[in-house]
């Protein structure tokens, strides 16, 4: 399953936030993270930011894919992050 | 899926933050350590024991290749699947001579049959190759004789010569000719090609058995010794020709690699980082890529094809399911 995340913290949690996400996602931008998951982990993943966040300030998207076949990707300007599987 | 990384740049990489962090001279990258399933090292990379502890508590199992693309080895991590049984079972069959027998015929017959598919294959887009199928064929049908492992590796190496040779009928371009299997080193540029992809295959089986109860030191065609693991390589002679070969033609019939991804080297040929790395994308993809799998009704990835190929194995040294080796449909 491919997934995006995208998050406006609380400058007060928002390393922490960051830390859990790269451990399952690949980082991308600022706030923004992608990446091939599996149904069970991305459970994982939003228990981890459940028990983080506070739900009155802070919010979490997450767009899910069940294939990146329609979708199409584009960069413009800096490419800051990425997911290559050969470094 | 769980991802596999390949590092060819030279840096660090720690534990930190709980994930993986590699830093370079000119970047540095968090890989996510929760959708990692390998990773294979071909730079210079620096590591530390807090690294190696991290890793053995992911399950994450590192292979190491030397500046040439040769493996050097792999740091296996303390065995999380621990099955006294499974040793004792995997032992017995070793040693009873008619049981090894059994399993090693077993691999070299599932090799041969994804050989003549992989022919066939080429055959029905009008590559004259039945002469070469009917002459496996003939060969072929002297392994049931066999009666010691040395006998079945001879008759797999003629078979495999006379596959090799077809090489050339199946590629057809100048820059690629086979001539005759070399290896340590390859000298020309198809053996330097089989070389690096048969690697690979035996450290991805290698991965596999990881996460099973089986023992990879302990093989039944590739004699056990003092040195290394086995049972990899068993189970890679089934997936060479329908997993590292078909990679091979995709590459060079589609002039995606080239001559000036080779260089000289060690009085041989071997490929540079850029040719490595070409190939490792292909590999990469078809282990990822999925097929039919008729007897589970769904889709089924390559790599997963080896997990479930190490099961059946399992099955038959539990003795209850014979072991029925893996023949692609296609």
């Amino acid at each position: 399953m491919k997934v995006i995340l995208v998050y406006d913290i609380n400058e007060k949690r928002v390393a922490k936030v960051l830390k859990i996400c790269r451990k399952y996602l690949h980082w991308v931008q600022n706030s923004v993270f992608e990446g091939e998951i599996s149904e069970a982990k991305l459970v994982k993943l939003k228990m981890e930011l459940k028990k983080i966040i506070n739900e009155n300030e802070d919010s979490v998207i997450i767009y899910t894919f069940r294939s990146a076949w329609y979708t199409n990707r584009e960069t413009m300007g800096v490419k800051k992050g990425g997911e290559e599987l050969i470094i | 899926m769980k991802k596999s990384i390949y590092i060819f740049s030279d840096g660090e990489i720690k534990r930190k933050d709980n994930t993986l962090y590699f830093e370079t001279e000119d970047g540095r990258k968090y890989i996510p350590v929760e959708n990692t399933q390998e990773i294979l090292i071909f730079g210079e990379v620096t590591i530390n024991k807090r690294l190696l502890e991290f890793l053995t508590e992911s399950e994450i199992i590192m292979h190491f290749f030397n500046y040439y693309g040769y493996y050097v080895g792999s740091f296996y991590p303390r065995e999380h699947l621990n099955s006294g049984y499974m040793i004792l079972k995997q032992a017995e069959h070793y040693l009873d001579h008619k049981k090894r027998i059994i399993l090693a015929t077993k691999f070299v017959s599932g090799a041969i049959e994804n050989i003549k598919r992989v022919l066939i294959y080429y055959a029905n887009r009008g590559k004259p190759l039945n002469e070469t199928v009917d002459r496996i064929n003939s060969i072929a049908r002297s392994i049931e004789d066999c009666e010691s492992t040395e006998e079945l590796m001879a008759v797999e190496g003629n078979i495999r010569d006379e596959y090799y040779q077809a090489f050339d009928i199946i590629l057809d371009s100048e820059h690629f000719v086979f001539e005759t299997r070399t290896k340590r080193p390859p000298k020309n540029r198809l053996n330097a090609l089989i070389s690096f992809a048969n690697s690979l295959v035996y450290t991805t089986c290698l991965s596999e058995i990881y996460h099973t109860h089986l023992d990879p030191r302990i093989g039944y065609l590739h004699t056990t010794n003092f040195r290394r693991f086995t049972l990899n390589l068993d189970v890679a002679e089934i997936f060479k020709p329908i997993i590292a070969d078909r990679v091979i033609f995709n590459l060079v019939n589609k002039g995606i690699i080239k001559s000036q991804h080779f260089e000289k080297k060690l009085d041989g040929i071997v490929l540079n980082d850029k040719g490595k790395q070409l190939l490792i994308q292909q590999m990469d993809e078809r282990l990822r890529s999925t097929i039919q799998h008729k007897r589970l009704g769904r889709h089924v990835s390559y790599r997963q094809l080896i997990r479930l190929e190490l099961y059946k194995i399992q099955k038959h040294l539990m003795e209850e399911e014979e072991y029925k080796p893996f023949q692609t449909g296609w």
